[in-house]
């Protein structure tokens, strides 16, 4: 559906935020993973109109989206990585307007869309009141709602569980996968397990280039066998680092649980563990910068 | 702790851009005013450019609107923490509450401290610019510096930061610093427009100004040019009690702020309603609704309706905002008070006409919506991105064209309703002063094209310049660079409307023309520069960056290759248009009419000079009769005359050559002098020479005839000519009438022009002991001449000249009018044509009349009686009237003024007519102008001054003089006060204006200061010395000896003379003080009490300092001893408002006062409340407020 060829970006500063982008996204929820200043804003943007490219190609259906971005924008949902929003408007006054922006031009009609989505997103008692005094989650969700206005059938969503706590993300997440079952819909985060729950398919974007891709249980299997995990005290740490290729480290119970990869049993006390999809982000990310190194 | 916060704020204050930003800024503004002749702060032309004056005014004006650097340095240390979200990392580390708050304070009071030292900083190393005139560059005085400097500059700074710093501490929010501001700066402007209109309240104002402008405003307001040089305001009085009541508020404000001050104030309300908002919430996970399907459409009404939905967001974004109440609060404030206060003259109002009204509010109101409209071009173009609003809304499908035109048109939509606010305002204010006669019409026309249009194109060019610029401080700066060019551009001689953008040339209104052939040139300019707003709105829609801000570059590429077909073809339109009416304006403003920039026109002047200013004195025949046939064709604005002259010499020599002038904008279409060829033309500056075949012998005369046009086709860039008018038409003889000899007009006076064209000063006159000019006439070359004129106009209209109707008919559709005067008159006289009503009075066998507009009736009576009264009083005291008519004639409010012709006076729309004398308690200023262009027939028309110093003491000091007899006639002595004050005040204030030197009354260089205001007070004084008897026989005689005399003319010497005659000896020094040397008083009254008898009747002792200066023509004052005859008196009352009857006098008597300080005792019949030395102001006082004194009772 969505197809990118070789998208590069570079800011004026030199920063390479795009370098070569190719991507072929189909319908349904399509996870794009990657740490903080991987260029996955700067890719959303693109997607999204709101930026040009310096070189590449950028497509989503019979749209080409660089030369008529209006085309894409009538059936584009975008809620960016953070927005604020108008004093003393309430939620309901700006879905409205927003909607009227999106071509919604029929009253009726458009009365009737904004206030199944304040009921969807779960605002319709609160749609009185200034979306400036929402909460983080309400506030992500008044975006999924202007977001899901007017039918879009591509749909960014970039970081949008950041600062959510547990319940209102599952609530977020369970809203994204209904929506996600007709029309293309992209999920920037930097949070493994928003892909691994939602999304058949997934990129992984590093410094720019897209370092992984494929359905996430593939690239899980792909690991099969190379992850070993161990747990060490912290003073053993810096010695192994040396010694391993070490993906993960993470504290538990005032100790350290590490995963290093390697195609045979390191000895040294390490178990074979299951692969999850964490481990294939950190080994793709941890191997990015040992290849930088 | 405190010094570590107090260094910390500072060293931030001052490594920030903003900072140097600020110095680089404030300095250069003081240099450019010191360094550059053409920019000036607040210019007086004759004081040193370096005197200690100016240094004040520069230190006075620039801590008014540097109340921004605290503003910036102060206010931020506050409000800082918030916006950079840095607070509760500050709050929350263990720093006492009064050390942080003290510390940002001091830190960021010493910034500002730094930062104000640019001005004087700048002004010094100006003062010492190599190419100054050196001639106005007074000693250096460091000390003069640093005092002003602390006084003036930190103490406003002071008074600015405390207060503004409190605001920023309560509100924690810039826009409520911003405001405080601003109501600082109109605490200001309305105390100035109310010390200015209502003088008893100038000292309290003085005392609260916060800023010291008004208290220095008051302490210098009689310095003279010496003064100015020489010294610096005391730290005493007015200006001490001003200085330390702000210091003091400023403490107190500091010590609010301390005892007050709590850390994560401002926030804790916010963060309350997160908390509720974020409890509620469904439990269940997932939901059960279907997803709503609704396609969006994409049509033009689509597109429509979501431009109209863009408007009103935008406009409520804007209104819907308390700061957009107060700043509209705040032009109200600024210009309702001028409605009822701002156009009176001598206190007196006017009626609120709505041209006045249109008037007030272009002045006062019409500077804030382009402020609001240049701060809400920031506000709106960058409203999405400010709120992080812009990636949601740029992702929609509506297109770029909505937003960019929602924007502008919303920004219109404000200014009409800003538009309309000032108009109801107004309306409402002519119905509190009781006027019902609304002219909606004007209203409407005028509000379109004095405020919405210029505002309009404003916001044009501001929405414009901050999507070029990408950054909102960058596009306000532009702004202010744009508006300070505009400002600065006419000096640099770029002056032609083309070419500044939304300029165009003035278009002044009046009730008798109405727009003239004004509104035509400003509807013109109007499409001109709308098609200019129009191509920037299309660049700006085409510069505009959806989504990430993209470099200029990238986006200047795009211009072109964007453009669609809608956005070519409005481009097309643009340029087309502005190509057409641009060049529409240029055939009429450089093709019919000739364009000359200013500078160019100096240099003009001075080529004139240089090349023909040596025939000056060359001896040159004087025009003896003139008869004239005028056709004025007011739907032409246009004139033609044919003229016949006798030109005589009177000259002793044989006369070769004839030098023939035109004023300006002439077209001379024949001329023929009998016996003479032309020898030589210049078009240029419209002179002509004819040699004579026979030389023309001493006492023989020759014939001279001319055709002439005054045309004004079109119009011009600047100067449209308002003599000529659809109606109204008011024009001299000097405009298009040929002169004999060369053109003295034209030549420049002012003496910084002529330096820069490199010519020596001249004098404005000639010596009064030069005898060779007694026997010419200032104002024309020539003598008394015959006059006859036949006027014609259109047929609804009627025509008058000078002198009597001799006939009058119709022709061809026209009026023909004929006036002969039957006695030689000056050679200076005019015609006029308008559609008039006529009132009419025969009084003693004199025809008065008032020719006015309709609608201006109120006062058209007491013309009438001012008249009759005049007439007589001056028939019976003076000398026969010679006229046997006398006519007043309404012109238009394009010129202020009235003139006295013979037996025809023009008077202006713009004042008496429509004064408003409703109240008796107002000075009757009809009554007086009146009075005063009567005496003109007496003075001027009957008596001439020699072309000498003095002159004008004959003629305005004296018509002062007489109209100031009729008056106390009409309304009695103590109606005189009041008026002689203003004349006082207005002499005293008018002094430190001078530009050359003062001069002594009776050696007056055309000194209105001198002439009108002193005169008033020394004429009026000399008769309550003398008897009006005795100086009514020495008028007389100076009549007998001079009437009609041009051989010699009068001067004061003749005056002097007769005076000293006819009062004797012991008036000597009278004489000699009041007409020969500069002498001022202090009279004041120290101690006044007084206790009751036991008769009933009251003991009253009075202490009186007195002293008596003489000074030189700079100001310089020398103490002498006194010895004058002084009124001592003793009121019931105070004397402010006691203009009828004399009940309230207990006492008056003249005394000698002969020693500084005086005591005297009398016994008075009721209780004293008020005693007085000089207490009607009779003499020149230069504190004229302490004559008068309570009495304390006993």
């Amino acid at each position: 559906m969505l197809e990118l060829s070789g998208l590069t970006k570079t800011y004026g500063n030199q920063v390479r935020a795009l370098d070569g982008v190719s991507l072929s996204i189909p319908k349904g929820m399509f996870g794009l993973l990657g740490p903080n200043g991987a260029g996955k804003s700067s890719l959303m943007r693109t997607i999204a109109t709101l930026q040009a490219p310096d070189q590449g190609k950028l497509t989503f259906g019979d749209i080409d989206i660089l030369k008529d971005p209006q085309a894409l924008r009538s059936t584009l949902g975008y809620l960016p990585q953070d927005f604020g929003v108008y004093p003393r408007m309430s939620a309901r006054a700006m879905l409205d307007h927003l909607a009227v922006l999106k071509g919604l031009s029929d009253a009726k009609a458009r009365k009737q869309v904004v206030e199944t989505l304040l009921e969807q997103t779960n605002l319709a008692q609160h749609a009185k009141k200034a979306v400036a005094s929402y909460s983080g989650g309400m506030r992500q969700r008044f975006g999924i709602a202007q977001a899901l206005l007017g039918d879009p059938q591509l749909i960014i969503v970039d970081e949008p569980t950041a600062g959510l706590d547990p319940e209102e993300r599952n609530r977020f997440h369970n809203l994204l996968s209904e929506i996600g079952e007709n029309v293309v819909v992209i999920l920037s985060t930097h949070i493994v397990e928003d892909v691994s729950d939602l999304c058949p398919n997934m990129a992984i974007l590093d410094k720019g280039q897209i370092v992984n891709k494929g359905a996430p249980q593939d690239l899980i299997d792909s690991l099969n066998g190379q992850v070993w995990g161990k747990i060490i005290d912290k003073s053993e740490l810096a010695g192994l680092r040396d010694r391993y290729q070490i993906i993960s480290e993470r504290l538990t119970m005032g100790r350290v649980r590490i995963h290093v990869l390697a195609d045979s049993d390191p000895g040294d006390g390490f178990e074979a563990t299951a692969p999850d999809l964490e481990d294939v982000y950190f080994a793709t990310i941890r191997a990015g910068y040992r290849a930088a190194a | 702790m405190f010094s570590k916060i107090a260094g910390f704020e500072l060293r931030y204050q001052l490594a920030s851009p903003t900072f140097i930003a600020v110095f680089a800024i404030f300095f250069l503004l003081t240099f450019l005013g010191v360094a550059i002749e053409n920019v000036s702060v607040g210019g007086n032309s004759s004081a040193n450019i370096n005197s200690p004056l100016q240094l004040m005014i520069n230190i006075a004006l620039f801590s008014l609107i540097g109340g921004f650097m605290p503003a910036v340095f102060l206010a931020s240390g506050v409000i800082r923490d918030k916006s950079f979200k840095t607070q509760e990392l500050f709050f929350s580390r263990p720093i006492k509450e009064r050390e942080f708050l003290l510390g940002r304070f001091t830190g960021g009071f010493i910034a500002t401290v730094l930062c104000f030292a640019s001005v004087p900083l700048a002004f010094l190393i100006g003062s010492f610019m190599p190419w100054l005139d050196q001639e106005l560059i007074g000693p250096t005085n460091l000390g003069w510096y640093l005092y002003l400097y602390a006084t003036l500059g930190l103490v406003n700074m002071w008074v600015v930061g405390s207060v503004l710093f409190t605001v920023a501490n309560f509100t924690r929010s810039m826009t409520g610093v911003m405001i405080g501001f601003v109501l600082l700066l109109i605490l200001y402007v309305v105390g100035s427009l109310i010390a200015s209109s209502e003088p008893e309240l100038r000292e309290t104002l003085a005392l609260i100004d916060p800023f010291g402008l008004n208290t220095i405003g008051e302490v210098t307001r009689y310095w003279t040019t010496f003064e100015y040089n020489s010294q610096v305001i005391a730290f005493e009085g007015l200006y001490m009690a001003n200085r330390f009541l702000w210091i003091g508020i400023g403490l107190a404000l500091l010590a609010l702020n301390l005892l007050t001050f709590r850390f994560r104030t401002g926030s804790s309300g916010k963060s309350k309603k997160k908390a509720q908002a974020a409890v509620s919430g469904p439990k269940s996970a997932i939901s059960d609704l279907a997803l709503p399907r609704m396609q969006p459409s994409f049509s033009g009404a689509t597109s429509r309706q979501q431009f109209l939905a863009r408007v009103g967001f935008e406009v409520k974004g804007v209104v819907l905002n308390l700061a957009f109440f107060i700043l509209l609060a705040l032009a109200l404030f600024n210009t309702v008070p001028g409605f009822f206060l701002g156009n009176g003259i001598y206190g007196t109002d006017n009626y609120p006409v709505t041209r006045v009204m249109m008037n007030i509010i272009g002045g006062a109101y019409a500077i804030f919506p382009i402020v609001i409209v240049i701060y809400y071009a920031s506000e709106l173009i960058w409203r999405e991105r400010r709120f992080g609003f812009h990636e949601i809304t740029d992702a929609t499908p509506t297109p770029s064209w909505v937003f960019v035109t929602a924007k502008f048109v919303a920004m219109i939509a404000i200014i009409v309703a800003l538009s309309l606010v000032a108009i109801v305002s107004a309306v409402l204010s002519q119905l509190a002063m009781g006027y019902t006669v609304f002219e909606f019409d004007q209203y409407f026309i005028r509000g379109m094209m004095e405020l919405v249009i210029p505002t309009t194109l404003v916001a044009a060019l501001a929405i414009f310049l901050q999507v070029l610029m990408n950054n909102r401080w960058l596009g306000i700066a532009a702004m202010l660079i744009f508006f300070v060019f505009s400002l600065v551009s006419g000096q640099m001689g770029l002056d032609h409307n083309l070419y500044l953008y939304g300029s165009s040339p003035g278009a002044p209104y009046s009730d008798m023309n109405g727009y003239g052939h004004f509104l035509g040139i400003s509807v013109w300019f109007s499409l001109y520069w709308s098609f200019w707003a129009l191509l920037l709105m299309v660049l700006a829609y085409q510069l505009w960056s959806r989504g990430a801000l993209t470099p200029i570059t990238s986006r200047l590429r795009r211009i072109f290759v964007g453009l669609t077909p809608a956005t070519a073809s409005l481009a097309l339109i643009a340029v087309v248009g502005a190509g057409a009416t641009g060049s529409w304006i240029f055939l009429n403003t450089n093709i019919r009419n000739e364009y000359i920039s200013g500078p160019d026109q100096r240099a003009l002047a001075a080529e004139y000079e240089r090349t023909y200013w040596h025939l000056v004195d060359e001896p040159q025949p004087t025009v003896t009769d003139t008869a004239y046939e005028v056709d004025i064709y007011p739907d032409e604005r246009r004139y033609t005359a044919t003229g016949q002259y006798t030109v005589q010499n009177k000259t002793d020599v044989a006369i070769e050559t004839v030098w023939i002038s035109y004023g300006q904008g002439t077209t001379v279409l024949s001329q023929d002098l009998t016996g003479a060829t032309l020898a030589s033309e210049d078009e240029r500056f419209l002179l002509y020479s004819f040699e004579l075949d026979q030389p023309l012998a001493p006492g023989e005369s020759l014939d001279f005839a001319f055709s002439v046009e005054n045309a004004n086709p079109g119009f011009r860039n600047s100067g449209n000519v308002v003599t000529v008018n659809y109606n109204g038409t008011f024009f001299n003889n000097f405009q298009s009438m040929p002169s004999m000899g060369i053109d003295t007009n034209r030549r420049l006076t002012d003496r910084s022009q002529r330096r820069q064209e490199g010519l020596e000063p001249v004098d404005r006159a000639f010596p009064l002991e030069d005898e060779h000019r007694h026997y010419e006439n200032p104002i024309t070359q020539s003598d008394y001449v015959t006059f006859r004129s036949i006027v014609s106009t259109s047929s609804d209209q009627i025509a008058i000249a000078p002198g009597y109707l001799e006939r009058q008919w119709e022709e061809d559709g026209r009026r023909y009018f004929e006036y002969v005067m039957d006695r030689p008159i000056l050679n200076f006289y005019s015609w006029m044509s308008a559609d008039y009503t006529v009132a009419e009075r025969e009084v003693d066998g004199v025809n008065l009349q008032v020719f006015y507009h309709e609608p201006h009736h109120w006062n058209v009576e007491r013309m009438l009686e001012a008249s009759a009264d005049s007439l007589a009083y001056f028939s019976d005291n003076l000398s026969p009237y010679q006229y046997r008519q006398f006519r007043i004639l309404e012109f238009p409010a394009y010129q202020t003024f009235a003139q006295a012709f013979p037996n025809t006076i023009p008077y202006s729309e713009g004042i008496g007519f429509i004064g408003d004398l409703r109240d008796p308690d107002d000075i009757d200023y009809v009554y007086y102008v009146t009075a005063h262009e009567a005496a003109h027939q007496w003075w001027a028309h009957q008596v001439m001054g020699a072309n000498v110093q003095g002159s004008t003491m004959l003629i305005e000091t004296f018509a002062q003089y007489s109209a100031l007899m009729v008056m106390r006639e009409e309304y009695g002595e103590d109606a005189m006060r009041r008026f002689l004050k203003f004349e006082l005040d207005s002499y005293l204030g008018g002094r430190g204006s001078e530009a050359i030197e003062e001069q002594p009354l009776y050696r007056v260089e055309n000194q209105q200061y001198i002439h009108y205001r002193k005169g008033s007070v020394i004429m009026y004084a000399l008769q309550d010395y003398l008897g009006e008897e005795t100086v009514n026989r020495v008028m007389r005689r100076l009549i007998d000896e001079r009437a009609y005399s041009s051989e010699p003319y009068a001067t004061t010497l003749d005056f002097l003379r007769i005076l000293r005659e006819e009062a004797g000896p012991e008036w000597e020094g009278v004489i000699h003080d009041f007409f020969e040397r500069i002498v001022l008083f202090d009279l004041q009254v120290t101690e006044a009490t007084a206790s009751e008898r036991e008769d009933g009747r009251w003991d009253v002792a009075i202490e009186v300092e007195a002293r008596k200066f003489s000074a030189d023509g700079e100001g310089r004052q020398t103490e002498e001893e006194i010895d004058y005859l002084i009124d001592i008196g003793v009121f019931n009352r105070d004397l402010e408002g006691a203009i009828t009857g004399s009940d309230h006098v207990l006492y008056m008597e003249k005394h000698q006062i002969n020693e500084t300080t005086m005591r005297f005792e009398f016994i008075v019949d009721e209780e004293p409340e008020y005693v007085g030395i000089d207490p009607y102001n009779k003499l020149v006082d230069r504190n004229s407020d302490d004559n008068l004194s309570r009495v304390t009772i006993q």
